[in-house]
Formats: C-alpha cells, structure tokens, sequence
C-alpha cells in the first residue's frame, strides 16, 4: 500500500520513505505537522533529528514512520 | 622525473589530444593578460572594506562623518543606508537558503564580515579612513564549532532556524538494516576533517563603473560571470541585462569565486552612490579570513562486510561546519554524502548530513565539492576493514567497485569505468618500487567524481552550457562561450573541441568567454562542468556551422550525399577519396556569397536531461603516495607518487598533466599540510607565512597513468579530469602511516604532533599490554 505525506500528500510505498522526505523537506509545514503529533507523545521535530543525526541507526525515521502510518485514516 | 603513460589510446583525431599549449599562455607570461587587478578606469576610485571584529554582534549605529572628514574620501556606503538589504544566495529556487546580506543591515556573524566601505582617491587614504568609523556593537555570544551549535543552550545564529541547523540532506538506497544484518563484521568511526583555503593567486577582485544611463559594468575575478550578473541584479533592483560582467583573465577560483564576495558588492554600490568606477581588491589576509573555505566535517562511518571482504551496507552521519551563512555549502553536504558511497557497490547505503550554522567563515564549495572529506574517511576505514580481515586492500577495493554499466540506485549510472585498468597500473607501480627503506610506505586511496553537477538551484532558463560559433571570410573562427577560463585551460579545451569539430586548427580560433554582454549563458566553473557541459555545446555549434558549410561544398562538387564529404585540417573533402579537395578558406568565401553575404553562424546548448540525481557521466581515479616519516619530529615527506586515472578520451594532453599534477599538490596539502587553526572564531594564521602550502620543492614526483576510456554522454569521449583528483591524497597518506606504523589518522590535515602523539600512545599501549602479561 502507498502511504501518503500528511502535509503535501506526496506518496510513498513505504512509511519510512514518508518520515525522510518529511525531514528531508523540512519546511514550516511539515515541521509544524511534527511537532503537532509530538505534542502528546513528548517530542518535537527537532528533537527527533538531533536524535537521528547523534546516534547511530534509524531510531526516529522509524518513530515518525509509525507516526505517520496511525495518521494514514486522517487523511 | 614525472613519467606519463596512455593506456588504450584512441587516434582518429587531428587536433584532440595533440601537443597543443594554452592559447593564452603568450598573454599570460609575456604580463600582457588584464586581470581585474589591472584594470585602471578613468575617475576611479579606491574602494576598502570596514569588517566585523566580533563573531556575533548587533550593529546598533554606524557613524561615518569623522571619515568623510579625511581629505581624499568621497563617500561611504553601509548596509543600512545604501542597499536594499536584500538577502542573496545562488539559491534562487530555494529562498530559505539564502540568507547573507554582503552588507549586513543589523547583525554580524563572523568575524572579518563587512560592515561598511569606504571610496577614496587612493586605496592608501581609503584604508586610513577606516580607522575613523565608528560602530557601536552589542556583542553576543558566539558559537564555533557544529557540535556545540546544535546543542539546546547555544545562542542563535539565524532567526528561525532551530538549533541553527541550516540545511539537512539524506540519501538511502536497499534496506539497510537488513545488510547489516548480512556483515559478518562492523566497523564504525569518526572522523574530523579539517577546513582549506581556496588560496587563489588572484585574491578578490573588482572594478565596477555605474554610469547615470543606469547601466553597471563590473570587472570581477569568477567562475561565472552569468551567475554574478543575475546575483547583482537581484540585490541591486536591476534588470540583469543593465549589468555587465567582465572576467577575462581570472587568476584561479578553486570554488570560491562563483558567489558573491565584498569585492563586487562594495564596488558596485559605491559606484552606484558616488557615479565613479570603484576598484576593490582584497590584500591576501582579507582572502583568508572574509571570503569563504572548504567545509570543516565531523563524519560518523559505519561500514558492514563479510569476511571474504564484500562490502554490505554504509551509514554515515556528517555534521558540517557551515560557518555564518549557507552559501554552496548545502551541495557540499549532498555531494559529501554521494561520494562517500563511491566508487563502490553496497547492497544498503544511508547518509544522513547536517549542516550546522557557526559564528565562523562561511564554508562552501572547494575542489572536490565535499568528496576530499569523503574519501578521507572512507579511504581509511576500508582499508583498516582489510587490515582487521586479514585481506588484501586492494583485491577487497576491486571486488566491490564500480564498473561499466552499474547503476548507483536513484543516483547515477555509470556509462564508463576504467577504475579495474587504474588498479593494474598501482599494482604495477607498487610492485616495482620493490622493498622500500624502513622509515618509508606505499598508502593508496580509491576516488570518483563527476562530469558537471545536475544542478538548477539557480533557476536559470537558459541551458547549462551555450556556444556559438561564426566563421569569418578568411577562414578565421570566433567561438563565443559562456564557459569561464579561470586557469584551469577551459579555452584551449574548447578550442581544441571546436576545431576538432570544424575541420580546422587551434590558431584558427578565437575564444570570446568572460563577458555577458557578448557570451550566452553558462552556469560556469564548477563541479568540473566545462569540458563535458561547454564542449558539448561548442562541439555542437562547431558541427552546426560545419553543416551549413558542407551544403555549399555540396552543392558544388556534384555529390549527391551530404555525407560524403568532411572537412579535416581545413582540407574540405570527399571522404572516400580525401585527395579530392580544396581549402577550407575557399568554401567559407563561397559559401558567404551563397548566404547574401551574411556570415555562417552555428549554435550549440548543453543541458542534461534524465542522467540521474547528480552527474551525466563519472571520472574514476586511484592515488598512490610513498611517505617518508621522521619519528623524531613527526614530519612526513612524500618521496613518489602515482596516478592512475580515467577521464575517458582525453581532450588537451598538457591540460590534463597540468590538472592532475595541480589536483594533486592540493589534495596533498589538505591532507598533511593546509591548518585553519580559530580562536573564539578568529582565524590564528592568515597569511602565506604562517599557512602552510605545499611548495614546489615538496612536490614528490608525479607520474601519472592515464587510461582512455569512452564516456557516451561526452564530447569525442571526455569527462572529468583535475577536480576528482583532490579527493583521494588525504586517505593515501593516512594509509601510508598506517602501513608504516599501525596508527591511525582520524584527524586531518595529519600534523606532525598528531603522528607524534598517535606513535607514543601506540607505545604506552603496547608497554601497557606487556605490563599485563
Ligand atoms: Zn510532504
């Protein structure tokens, strides 16, 4: 199935695709997307990069892919 | 002595690859060549620039009135008052990244950033009147280094930009988790690659002449005479075809010189205020510590193999030290993270890179465009995963490499490698150096890099690459190309293109480049573009003009197939019996009259389509050093040195020895010798004394293998060659004293106290170890 980005609804075959063009674009809206779904799981966008970019592994990719996947309903 | 090999030769060529030297050498050694440095215009004036002594300070007022006091000074100009504060940057599709005001209208963010420019009747007196503005500052706290800067605490360099992270880029192909999980063995390290200045022997230059018709002329030392005039325009308010850029002669970019600088900034909005031509030319300290440096890296590698040495998966993180503003740097972040796959095959590659806002000089783009700090890290760890595996560095590198027709997944593909010929010539090379003496060892590293970066950040309508060529009734040839000479031997490149193209010889061409108002577009001097993108279109506004001329030759042999005929050595002929013929100058008079007496024109445009993310085509490269350590002192010598390179068909014989060699004496320079050591953001040494350059006398040897291929999206088969090969020294020296004493070199460039520390940890260590026992 295709996963779709909540913000430009770009789409994607898979959920972790989804999270790295979401980081990857980076831009107000998509940052806001993020630290909007963080506000009741306790994160931001910001945090979730330097999370990414610190330690080694796909840790947050996979956080916010999941994140995405619950989302796919909404939209 | 250097010694120069071609392997697989191609010879159907009259002028390619010939023994041609530069068309503009007379000029150059006989002084006869007008850089911007000797350009004198009529008024002029002198131009200097007031720079920031604070990394990061609010510019609360700017008080110029005692230094309109000073006899000789005629005006003053500040970000403030006389500019439209407009933030500018080649990014023109993205306006998030650009971010500099060359005159900044509040705020400084390095130290040796403009604050105001004074003109006066001499560059003397204009220096002087600096000492008499008066600024007042509310310093802020700065930051220096990318790891510090991300961290909650530290001070914000740029309004909005979280964490003062600038620019992120990711690239991932395969699952990379699952290919690690296939490694039967993990390696992770990280690195730190130190800065580099452009070191250009032409420092900054500018000569700009506003006249009161509304029209701005400005000579400029750059790599891209159509990128400063579109830039110009934008920050001035200017149509851009009321600017015109000069740039004749160009004494080296490197990189630096295709953004704008203080130089033409502060000249031209002098001259816009005070209606007189402004020269500004920047004393070498001004090059080092206010024009922008190669990227600094933090790199993180995580590369997974099987034992039998076939490589699986790569991550890398990479945190750059942007400096103040972006500049070229968010391609360097890309490109570092492109290269650092190269030139192998893995089964799962992820990069994640960060580019990270400091308090320091700008960095951006320089020779190898990210890949020198790529190679860096990757060179060495592949070949300490050899040493752990107990394999051959060299079988392990072949084994994984690229070749003919592999496709980078999403990236690139790779048209044309002759990287498996480029390990025959260093083994070969190796193995004849026989045993070496004991303070000595052979360390090799591995490279690729591309033909022309993919690139349109600009926006520009146009095609990437332009030419066009007339033919005058004498047989005389005018090619107009917007490509720039910047030293490298663009125009003797595209001479030889021409000419090959026309059927006539390189003293027939003329080359016009440098000047918008003649020249069509081209993005310009970077990412090893011109012999690929520019010959292109020159090779197809040469076989433009050649057609048209063959109509009449036609025409009047008789033939009835067009093709029949060819033009060789301004011979115009029948193919199958070429002693039938007659002068090139004859059908060029004829074929004048036949056209109502207008000249023969031929155009040609290069722009890249569907060739992938980053390049149409790939140079592949190896590097061999022999270095000589003196455990006394630390201090290392590079005694021989061998290249092996393909570049596809060569187009300029010396041009591409000149290249190599000069790629090299950089490479080797960043990877031992050029430090850019700050304090608190204040670079410790800016001048050539104190900067250490790699001289002549230091240059080992430099042979060099070159192994002719065929690239198929290359003119007569050319690609890169002179840029890629910055990238693979570093690595080679730092595997040298890894053969040479185990250590290894994490750090660049390798100083000696690094070596001297590294050796006398290894020894505490090993006593340690018998200690134990
Ligand atoms: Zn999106």
């Amino acid at each position: 199935m295709n996963f779709k980005c909540p913000v430009c609804k770009k789409e994607w075959n898979s959920s972790l695709q989804v999270a790295r063009h979401m980081f990857g674009t980076g831009d107000k809206p998509h940052k806001a997307w993020v630290d909007e779904q963080g506000k009741t799981q306790g994160f931001t966008f910001i945090d979730l990069m330097i999370e990414q970019a610190t330690t080694p592994g796909n840790k947050s990719y996979v956080m916010l892919a999941e994140v995405i996947e619950k989302a796919q309903d909404k939209l | 002595m250097n010694k120069y090999t071609v392997i697989n030769p191609h010879s159907e060529f009259k002028v390619i690859n010939t023994h041609i030297h530069n068309i503009d050498g007379m000029a150059k050694v006989t002084g006869r060549a007008t850089y911007t440095f000797d350009v004198k215009l009529p008024n002029m004036l002198y131009g200097k620039i007031l720079r920031s002594p604070h990394a990061h300070a609010k510019i609360l007022k700017i008080d110029y009135s005692r230094a309109m006091e000073l006899p000789g000074v005629i005006g003053v100009v500040t970000g403030k008052e006389d500019t439209l504060g407009i933030k500018q940057g080649i990014w023109r599709r993205y306006q998030d990244l650009c971010d500099e005001q060359v005159l900044p209208v509040d705020k400084v963010r390095y130290i040796g950033e403009p604050v105001a420019a004074v003109a006066a009747i001499t560059e003397e007196i204009a220096e002087k009147a600096l000492d008499y503005i008066d600024v007042d500052y509310e310093v802020l706290p700065g930051v220096f280094e990318p790891l510090d800067a991300i961290k909650k605490e530290a001070p914000e360099i740029h309004e909005g930009f979280e964490r003062n992270i600038n620019v992120t880029r990711h690239i991932e192909w395969g699952d990379v988790e699952e290919a690690f999980e296939e490694a039967e063995y993990i390696r992770e390290d990280w690195f730190k690659c130190g800065g580099q200045a452009h070191m250009c022997m032409e420092t900054r230059a500018a000569v700009s002449s506003y006249t009161p018709d509304g029209k701005l002329t400005i000579y400029h030392s750059n790599q891209s005479p159509y990128y400063m005039q579109g830039l110009m325009a934008g920050v001035l308010g200017m149509r851009e075809g009321d600017i015109r850029v000069i740039s004749t002669y160009v004494g080296g970019g490197f990189g630096g010189k295709f953004e704008l600088d203080g130089a033409i900034f502060c000249s031209a909005v002098l001259s816009k205020k005070l209606f007189r031509p402004v020269k500004i030319v920047f004393t070498r300290e001004e090059d080092f510590i206010a024009t922008k440096r190669r990227t600094p890296m933090f790199y993180y590698v995580r590369t997974g193999v099987k034992k039998d040495g076939t490589f699986c998966a790569r991550e890398a993180k990479v945190f750059t030290n942007g400096g103040a503003y972006t500049g070229m740097g968010a391609t360097a972040l890309y490109l570092t993270g492109f290269f650092h796959s190269f030139p192998y095959r893995w089964k799962g590659y992820r990069y994640d890179g960060y580019r990270v806002y400091t308090n320091t000089l700008p960095s951006t783009s320089m020779r190898g465009f990210g890949a020198p700090q790529a190679m860096f890290c990757s060179e060495q760890q592949i070949e300490w995963i050899a040493a752990d595996l107990g394999l051959d560095p060299i079988d392990m590198r072949r084994k994984n490499s690229h070749h003919e027709g592999y496709e980078v997944p999403g990236q690139a593909t790779i048209a044309s490698c002759g990287i498996d010929q480029c390990y025959d010539e260093i083994r070969k090379w190796i193995k004849d150096k026989g045993k070496l003496p004991a303070n000595r060892a052979i360390g090799i590293s591995a490279c690729g890099f591309m033909s022309g970066g993919i690139f349109n950040w600009f926006d520009t309508p146009y095609s990437f690459s332009s030419a066009v060529v007339t033919i005058n009734q004498d047989g005389t040839v005018e090619l107009f190309v917007g490509a720039q000479e910047i030293g490298q031997g663009s125009n003797t490149t595209l001479a030889i293109i021409c000419a090959e193209a026309l059927g006539v010889r390189v003293e027939d061409i003329k080359v016009h480049s440098g000047d918008t108002d003649y020249c069509p577009p081209d993005l310009g001097a970077w990412g090893s573009r011109q012999t690929l993108m520019a010959g292109n279109a020159v090779k197809m506004a040469a076989e433009d003009a050649k057609k048209q001329l063959l109509e009449f030759a036609y025409a009047q042999s008789g033939y009835n197939i067009v093709y029949d005929m060819d033009i060789k050595d301004r011979w115009v002929h029948a193919i199958a019996r070429p002693e039938r013929g007659y002068d090139f100058g004859e059908l060029v008079k004829k074929a004048i009259r036949g056209k109502d007496g207008q000249k023969i024109v031929g155009r040609g445009y290069y722009t890249p389509h569907r060739k992938g993310m980053i390049s149409p085509a790939y140079s592949y490269m190896l590097q061999g050093v022999e270095v000589e350590v003196d455990e006394e002192t630390g201090k290392i010598k590079l005694v021989d040195s061998m290249t092996a390179h393909d570049c596809g068909q060569p187009i300029n014989h010396l041009g591409l020895i000149g290249q190599l060699e000069g790629a090299f004496s950089m490479a080797a320079g960043y990877g031992y010798l050029e430090y850019m050591p700050y304090e608190d953001g204040k670079l410790m040494n800016p001048n050539l004394v104190d900067y250490k350059m790699i001289r002549a006398t230091e240059m080992p040897p430099a042979n060099i293998a070159e192994i002719d291929t065929y690239e198929p999206e290359g003119p007569y088969g050319a690609k890169e060659a002179g840029e890629g090969l910055t990238n693979p020294t570093a690595a080679a020296i730092g595997n040298a004293l890894f053969h040479r004493f185990g250590i290894q070199m994490k750090e660049n460039p390798i100083r000696p106290e690094m070596i001297l520390n590294a050796l006398k940890e290894k020894k505490e260590k090993e006593q340690g170890k018998k200690g134990k026992k």
